[in-house]
């Protein structure tokens, strides 16, 4: 009881203060989610009184359940149809970019760093104008959908993984390619064998984030839809929120939210596996945050 | 988005707590350089563009020289649209090809039963793609990159698609149920007399719906019921068409501006401050979701298309009976009215069964399933009596004014079609008033 | 510099090789479609149908859709001006506020974290995994006439009847800014923070200054650049936002330049304005963004030593 006294007395010590406010701004950032995932849950069509528990939101309901209603669960399948698509180009192409933009000297390569880095201070609205006007009116062979979104995807998505995998080269040096060369090693060999092992948790980090970063596009999946079939979680839940959002809709949200959260955890403790299995002892969170 | 700034606030966990005032290579000089080499670099591309975009898009569709050709069609000024020799109406006798049938329509706009149905009658995959606002649609259709058989055009960009060479001519031969089903006065309608390229979809009115049980005042109680949406209770709860022709008409009916094609940019300017005063005076907000919002209470007046009305008791939550929805429409019937059309687009892959679907769109039985299960907009069907339709308790009784009746076509004003240039001042308003200036 | 690597020294074309892919990519799907917003935004429009018609060739270039944009932008009255003036106070609002509670969060979880600190930071990255419109829809809920702000407010007694939230207030608007911006900025502040030396701190104590002093005097300049860089990280998404009044207000009041780009570019007649348009917000933000990108690039040089 002393020590809680003590350290009331204390309470408006600066590291109280400063305590109860980042509290307050964790409770005040993380409760309105989980609220709205509680109301997925809700029995009745309410998303603002609580009405028992139940999964009709998500598969329960014959007509406008998330498994049910096919606008819904489409907008589950593109997402994830969209994302896995980025990953699949934009890893490779973008690790591939920052080893070369690294190594790379020269006038080109200057401007080719700058050129890449461009699309990160890009609003997305001009993006998706930009995109649209181009699909429409210069590469009209491609149709808008989900060729289009694919593109937009891997286009804003690559500046990312050349971020974070070139962060990651520039720490590390080419000292490891320098000494399998010395070893008799072609660049290309030396690069499969000393460089990318050593890149793998920036590898996993940035498809952690392509990941997060197309589930959660809205603008440009919105701009390049060709119709409701091409929608993604996002643009459907912008067009229903402000019309007509039934606790369906917190249904899908919440299962894209534990979608994110499993594939992140499982890329995760997958890398984790492998980072054990080979002995190295880079930090877990560097990559990932920064 | 959140990705976008996750990652800019990623690269900054490299600054460090030093002063910041290293050497860097980066020089003014350089960048200047630099720009002016990428802007050297921009400007060759023009060309390239320009040899690329010619092959692949090419100039819009039969824009060249067709401008003149386009007549606005008035209900004073009927239009016979001409057959050009390079766009025929398909030959007769033909049998219906093995489809996929593609469909382009308004979101909602057709139930997807009758869909399958005709599908499963002529052993053809059917296809709907949709759109949610003209312009998308008129834009898409512009490019010439779509091959839809089917389309659903709306009177006020239909001229320019004719002219434009975007719809075939139809052949009758395939469509009986037009002459069996529909109203004869639609049959030859003015804005496509002898029904060349369209038959007849739905008709509505645009109108004031309202929620009687939340409001005091109904437009009904009001000398100029346009006033409405100015009453202050209703403030937050006052909605709009997001419509750029629905919305200011009906501030144009309100100072009684009776045409409501006019292009005259003082009468424009008329509606487009009523607009402004009214954001202003109550918050007004714009909506299409008229047949949602004001079941469920987020609207307590809003501005309604008559089909909109007839399908929101459906939308109502638990509990509560339609007596509560009202829908207001001049009683002299001199208020805004419509209908939306079908017809087969010029680059269809399938026509003749195109003209099928038509065809079976205009069955009185197929017609009927489509309004009362789905759409809620009504066929102008002969063998729909509108007032059976509230005998028969399809209609709620207090909704009875959004039956529309043939004779309501002659009183009221038709939405038609505006030059490009009336299309752009009406354009501008609506933009300026989206502003929120 | 350790760039350079010692071997391939003449394998220029190696690198290049790899990077092309990449590099070849970001012209195609990048550059040119900024060329093609500068065709558009100076071309013409199609008689009949409104649809625009680019226009590739410098020297085939018409301002007709410049002129109309600037006339706007620039007479007292005109549109486009109180559009961008009211997005430009919208998001100065939203960054002060964001600022204000960020730099606190970050500064405690970096320099009081101790133990909780991972369980903390998981919390500040948390929002980064749950989509932007997520978080809107989870604040319209709570917003609703019969939500649960106004059933709180309404027991706190510091309402008499429920407020209408969501009926085109700006307060409401940039609140939401603040609630889908501020975890973007607490991270790069928090790194920053993180990396303070101590051993500064701990002079400038010894020294005989007290926490507060310490603190002002030493931790604050340093974090300006930070500061400055996060502002930034933060408004540049915020100029280009049109779903958030969408979603939270859908007044005019409150429409942002974001809106009345979309407007203009999916509403058929004038998509020309609408380019023009977006190329005068890229105009307004060049700034911005040159600021973010020589920072970044000082920055990716430093990660090398």
């Amino acid at each position: 009881m002393r020590r809680a006294r003590d350290w009331w007395s204390n309470a408006w010590g600066r590291p109280r203060f400063l305590l109860l406010f980042t509290l307050l701004y964790l409770a005040w950032s993380i409760l309105p989610i989980l609220i709205a995932v509680r109301f997925s849950f809700n029995e009745g069509r309410s998303r603002s009184s609580t009405q028992g528990w139940s999964n009709r939101w998500y598969w329960g309901d014959p007509d406008l359940s998330v498994w049910h209603d096919p606008d819904l669960k489409n907008a589950l399948f593109q997402s994830l149809q969209l994302a896995g698509i980025a990953i699949l180009v934009t890893v490779p192409l973008g690790v591939a970019l920052a080893i070369g933009l690294t190594r790379w000297r020269g006038r080109a390569a200057t401007a080719s760093r700058f050129t890449a880095m461009v699309p990160l201070v890009t609003p997305e609205i001009v993006m998706g104008v930009a995109l649209l006007l181009v699909f429409v009116y210069v590469f009209s062979f491609i149709p808008l959908g989900t060729t289009a979104q694919a593109i937009g995807h891997i286009t804003f998505s690559l500046s990312f993984v050349l971020v974070i995998v070139r962060g990651r080269l520039l720490a590390i040096g080419p000292e490891y390619e320098e000494a399998a060369q010395d070893l008799g090693a072609s660049p290309l060999r030396s690069i499969r064998l000393a460089l990318v092992p050593m890149l793998v948790p920036a590898i996993v980090a940035s498809a952690i984030i392509v990941f997060a970063i197309s589930m959660d596009d809205f603008v440009v999946s919105a701009y390049l839809s060709s119709g409701s079939s091409t929608d993604t979680v996002p643009v459907r839940i912008y067009s229903a929120g402000r019309t007509a959002p039934s606790p369906a809709l917190n249904a899908l949200a919440s299962l894209t939210l534990g979608i994110t959260i499993v594939i992140a955890l499982l890329a995760f403790g997958l890398w984790r596996i492998v980072r054990s299995a080979r002995g190295q002892r880079d930090s877990a969170l560097a990559d990932l945050a920064g | 988005m959140s990705w976008t700034t996750a990652r800019r606030s990623d690269l900054f966990s490299g600054l460090s707590a030093r002063h910041p005032r290293e050497a860097g290579s980066f020089s003014r000089r350089v960048f200047l350089e630099r720009s002016a080499t990428a802007a050297l670099g921009l400007s060759a591309v023009g060309p390239l563009l320009a040899a690329c975009g010619s092959g692949e898009n090419g100039a819009t569709p039969g824009a060249t020289g067709a401008a003149a050709d386009l007549q606005l069609a008035r209900q004073d000024n009927p239009v016979k649209w001409p057959i050009y020799e390079d766009n025929p109406p398909i030959a007769s006798g033909l049998e219906p090809e093995g489809g996929p049938l593609k469909i382009y329509n308004w979101n909602g706009y057709v139930w997807p039963r009758i869909l399958k149905q005709f599908g499963k009658e002529y052993g053809v995959d059917v296809q709907l793609t949709t759109f949610s606002t003209s312009d998308e649609a008129i834009q898409k259709l512009a490019t010439g990159a779509v091959d839809f058989d089917v389309f659903f055009p709306f009177p006020d960009r239909f001229g320019r698609l004719v002219v434009g060479k975007i719809l075939q001519p139809l052949n009758h031969d395939y469509i009986p149920n037009l002459a069996t089903s529909v109203w004869p006065s639609l049959q030859d309608p003015f804005y496509d007399q002898g029904s060349q390229y369209t038959v007849p979809y739905t008709i509505y009115t645009t109108g004031i719906g309202y929620r009687a049980d939340k409001i005091s005042t109904t437009p009904y109680d009001l000398s100029n019921p346009y006033e409405i949406y100015w009453d202050e209770r209703n403030k937050g709860k006052t909605y709009l068409l997001d419509d750029s022709r629905e919305a200011p008409i009906h501030m144009l009916l309100k100072n009684g501006i009776t045409d409501i094609n006019t292009e005259k940019p003082e009468e424009i300017d008329v509606a487009k401050s009523d607009l402004i005063a009214l954001t202003d005076a109550v918050n007004v907000k714009v909506s299409t979701d008229d047949y949602t919002n004001i079941p469920e209470g987020k609207a307590w007046v809003h501005e309604a298309w008559s089909g909109s009305m007839i399908s929101a008791p459906y939308y109502l939550p638990k509990g509560v009976g339609p007596e509560v929805l009202g829908y207001w429409f001049p009683e002299d019937g001199k208020g805004t009215i419509g209908n939306d059309m079908i017809a087969v687009l010029r680059s269809a892959k399938n026509p003749v069964l195109a003209h099928h679907f038509l065809n079976y769109l205009l069955d009185e039985k197929h017609g009927y399933d489509n309004f009362v299960n789905y759409v809620g907009y009504q066929p102008p069907f002969v063998s729909i009596d509108p007032d059976k339709l509230v005998t028969d308790e399809i209609v709620p009784e207090n909704l009875k004014s959004a039956v529309v009746r043939e004779s309501d076509f002659d009183t009221a004003y038709f939405l038609a079609e505006l030059s490009p240039a009336g299309q752009t001042i009406w354009q501008n308003a609506w933009a300026e008033f989206k502003a929120g200036v | 510099m350790s760039e350079p690597p010692r071997v391939g020294r003449g394998r220029t074309g190696f690198w290049a090789g790899l990077a092309l892919p990449g590099v070849g990519w970001l012209c195609v799907f990048f550059l040119v479609p900024f060329y093609v917003i500068l065709g558009v935004a100076f071309g013409t429009v199609d008689p009949i149908f409104g649809t625009p018609q680019p226009a590739w060739n410098p020297l085939d270039w018409d301002t007709q859709a410049f002129d109309f944009v600037f006339n706007s932008l620039f007479s007292s009255g005109g549109a486009f001006q109180a559009v961008f003036l009211r997005t430009l106070a919208y998001v100065a609002i939203a960054v002060v506020l964001s600022l204000a509670i960020a730099y606190p969060v970050a500064y405690y979880v970096a320099r009081f974290g101790g133990r909780w600190k991972g369980l903390l930071l998981a919390g500040l990255i948390a929002p980064f995994f749950i989509s932007y419109l997520m978080r809107m829809l989870a604040w319209i809920n709570l917003l609703q006439d019969d939500g649960w702000v106004n059933d709180v407010l309404l027991w706190a007694h510091v309402l008499d009847a429920p407020r209408s939230w969501l009926d085109g207030r700006a307060s409401s608007v940039i609140l939401g800014m603040v609630y889908g911006y501020v975890p973007y900025m607490i991270l790069p502040l928090y790194a920053f923070l993180d990396r303070v030396d101590r051993s500064v701190l701990e002079a400038a104590r010894d020294l005989g200054a007290s926490r507060f002093h310490a603190f002002r005097l030493v931790t604050l300049p340093l974090s300006v650049p930070a500061i400055l860089a996060g502002c930034v990280i933060i408004a540049l998404p915020m100029f280009g936002d049109y779903y958030t009044p969408d979603l939270l207000s859908g007044s005019p009041h409150t429409s942002l330049v974001g809106n009345q780009i979309d407007l203009y570019i999916r509403g058929g007649q004038q998509v020309p304005v609408g380019a023009a348009l977006v190329v005068c917000l890229m105009l307004m933000l060049a700034v911005l963004m040159a600021y973010y990108l020589y920072v970044t690039a000082r920055a990716e040089r430093r990660l090398g030593r």
